[in-house]
């Protein structure tokens, strides 16, 4: 069995989310080691300047997954201890989704599904339009999927040629709870894009892909299906019943803080 | 609801053919060629519309020129990413595809993100008179005054449009632009047009109109009929709905102490509202507003007929004014 990635990221989403008494951890373990291997290995950014112009912009688009986007801007400098501490309460900057003019760092303010893909095509146009050579992340949900702005937006991506644009699909099946037939490559393929297909909890899948990636400001853009697990690594917060939004009581948060020691 | 009353002079801006030689709708695609040409920032996106009229600015600009497809929602996302990538959008397409189906776009990829942007409608209110209710819009200045620090404003001459848009187009702002079909007729000169200022176009003393758009025709028309009668209209112009000129408002109003509001809105929402909230404590104050009844409008015809149908016309003002007077 591989060992688990980002044991300690995943404590410090439990911990907040106990101390906020708010937030989705499945949705953030589903994500995590993505967000992560972005962070620390693909995204140019600098944390003392978060607006610096040559850095690579990550929107979050599924936004109720934030405690993993606000884990690794706390690893990276952009966040403080304080903020952390902060989570959902009242005088933080940060809440139950991002908020773009409070978060250093947090490109868009999402929270509402299907709109993370159009701000990062319009962000991956501006950028073609400048001759700037910046990459653009934008990471959707499948559930998020079923909103039609995501596929308005895909479609211009692709007849815009924004090959400086790679989505990432948090394929975990919940849209599969509404709509069982669900074959998010081939809806993409369908698209014109350039589709590959990874194990989301594997860094050295999603690298692999990712370095294979030219970003060309003139090319087709890329989306990588990543199979994911909801609430990664802990078995109880595993799947998508009761802990979408659920708070762990003192016994259970022993429970899941024994199974990432 | 007032008789109808045919106002055959009504001029269409539409075709070109105006008493001002140039419509508010051809006097965008102008601006946008001069414009384009000095601030490279300036990316225009259409909704498959306007693409013949706004050719020079495409060509002139080709780098800068999007007709993005037919997905008004998605175009106001992009737009919104744009302005995030440093440009200067704007968006152009009929009315109620960008304010009442992208409203969510504008209230969060704009004035949630606090990112600026310029919204370039046609067809405000039952311009397109036979298309019916999925092309009318007239609870546009409603919606979008519920979005905080959202401008808004309703040139109906060319040079209101061009005066207003280089006065704020860049103000950091989203800003949107309800381009009128139809003009009221009167020409202003480029220093009277002040962003978020209003214009006395006559003074008077005894009751105070307050038109916006092609309705300041309609409310000249009725001071000249109730001057018949001794009555003294003050005429307030509008062409900036947001930020309101209240200073302009009050004034007048509390030296007449009746005002009419004429506008082409819903009543619920509409610059009446908004004039009402600003003079409510004046002494003696009466107060009525002409404008769309809070119902669809779903009756066929010209624009003119519409109108007559809401009683947005000379003869309901003139009825007023015989009622206060």
């Amino acid at each position: 069995m591989k060992k688990l990635p980002n044991k300690d990221l995943r404590r410090k989403i439990v911990d907040m989310v106990v101390t906020g008494g708010d937030g989705h951890i499945p949705s953030a373990f589903s994500i995590i080691d993505i967000v992560t291997l972005l962070y620390k290995k693909i995204l140019k950014f600098d944390a003392k300047n978060p607006g610096w112009l040559d850095r690579d912009y990550f929107i979050l688009s599924k936004g109720h997954g934030c405690l993993a986007l606000y884990v690794n801007l706390h690893r990276h400098g952009f966040i403080t201890d304080d903020d952390i501490a902060m989570f959902c309460k009242n005088g933080g900057i940060l809440g139950e989704h991002p908020d773009r003019t409070k978060v250093p760092g947090a490109e868009a303010s999402t929270g509402s599904l299907g709109h993370g893909l159009g701000f990062g095509v319009g962000i991956a146009l501006g950028l073609k339009i400048q001759n700037l050579n910046n990459k653009v992340f934008v990471l959707v949900g499948d559930g998020e999927c079923q909103e039609g702005t995501v596929w308005e937006s895909a479609n211009v991506a692709c007849n815009r040629k924004l090959g400086n644009l790679c989505v990432i699909v948090d394929w975990n099946q919940s849209g599969m709870q509404l709509m069982p037939y669900d074959d998010m490559p081939k809806k993409w393929e369908a698209f014109g894009w350039n589709v590959y297909i990874v194990d989301g909890h594997s860094e050295g899948e999603i690298l692999e892909v990712l370095n294979k990636i030219n970003f060309s400001s003139n090319g087709i853009p890329t989306v990588i299906v990543a199979n994911t697990i909801k609430g990664k690594g802990v078995p109880i917060l595993e799947g998508h019943g009761i802990w979408h939004h659920r708070i762990p009581n003192p016994q259970e948060y022993l429970q899941i803080m024994e199974v990432l020691r | 609801m007032a008789s109808p009353n045919s106002e055959s002079s009504r001029v269409s801006t539409n075709n070109g053919s105006t008493s001002m030689n140039k419509s508010t709708r051809q006097q965008f695609a102008d601006t946008m060629f001069v414009l384009g040409q000095l601030d490279k920032n300036i990316v225009v996106l259409v909704g498959d519309i306007g693409h013949g009229m706004l050719r020079p600015y495409a060509e002139a600009c080709s780098d800068r020129y999007y007709n993005i497809g037919i997905l008004e929602p998605t175009m106001l996302t992009i737009g919104a990413g744009l302005a995030a990538s440093g440009l200067c959008p704007v968006m152009h397409t009929i009315t109620p595809f960008m304010i009442e189906r992208g409203f969510e776009q504008l209230k969060l990829d704009f004035c949630y993100h606090q990112l600026p942007g310029n919204i370039v409608t046609v067809g405000s209110a039952f311009d397109y008179s036979n298309l019916g209710c999925t092309h009318h819009c007239y609870g546009d200045f409603a919606l979008l005054k519920t979005l905080p620090g959202t401008e808004i404003c309703f040139p109906a001459s060319a040079i209101e449009f061009d005066q207003l848009f280089r006065q704020s187009y860049k103000n950091n702002k989203l800003t949107v632009y309800r381009i009128a079909g139809y003009s009221h007729g009167y020409e202003f000169k480029n220093k009277d047009i002040v962003f978020g200022k209003g214009i006395c176009v006559k003074e008077g003393k005894d009751v105070t109109i307050i038109a916006t758009g092609p309705q300041l025709q309609t409310a000249l028309e009725a001071s000249d009929k109730i001057s018949n009668n001794g009555i003294s209209a003050e005429i307030i112009y509008i062409h900036t709905i947001s930020p309101l000129d209240l200073a302009i408002i009050r004034t007048s109003i509390e030296k007449t102490k009746k005002v009419i509001v004429v506008e082409e809105h819903m009543r619920s929402g509409g610059l009446g509202d908004d004039v009402l909230r600003a003079v409510y404590d004046v002494p003696g104050l009466k107060f009525h507003s002409v404008s769309i009844p809070d119902k669809f409008v779903t009756c066929y015809g010209t624009y003119e007929q519409l109108l007559d149908f809401c009683g947005i016309t000379s003869a309901s003002i003139v009825e007023i004014c015989e009622l206060w007077f």
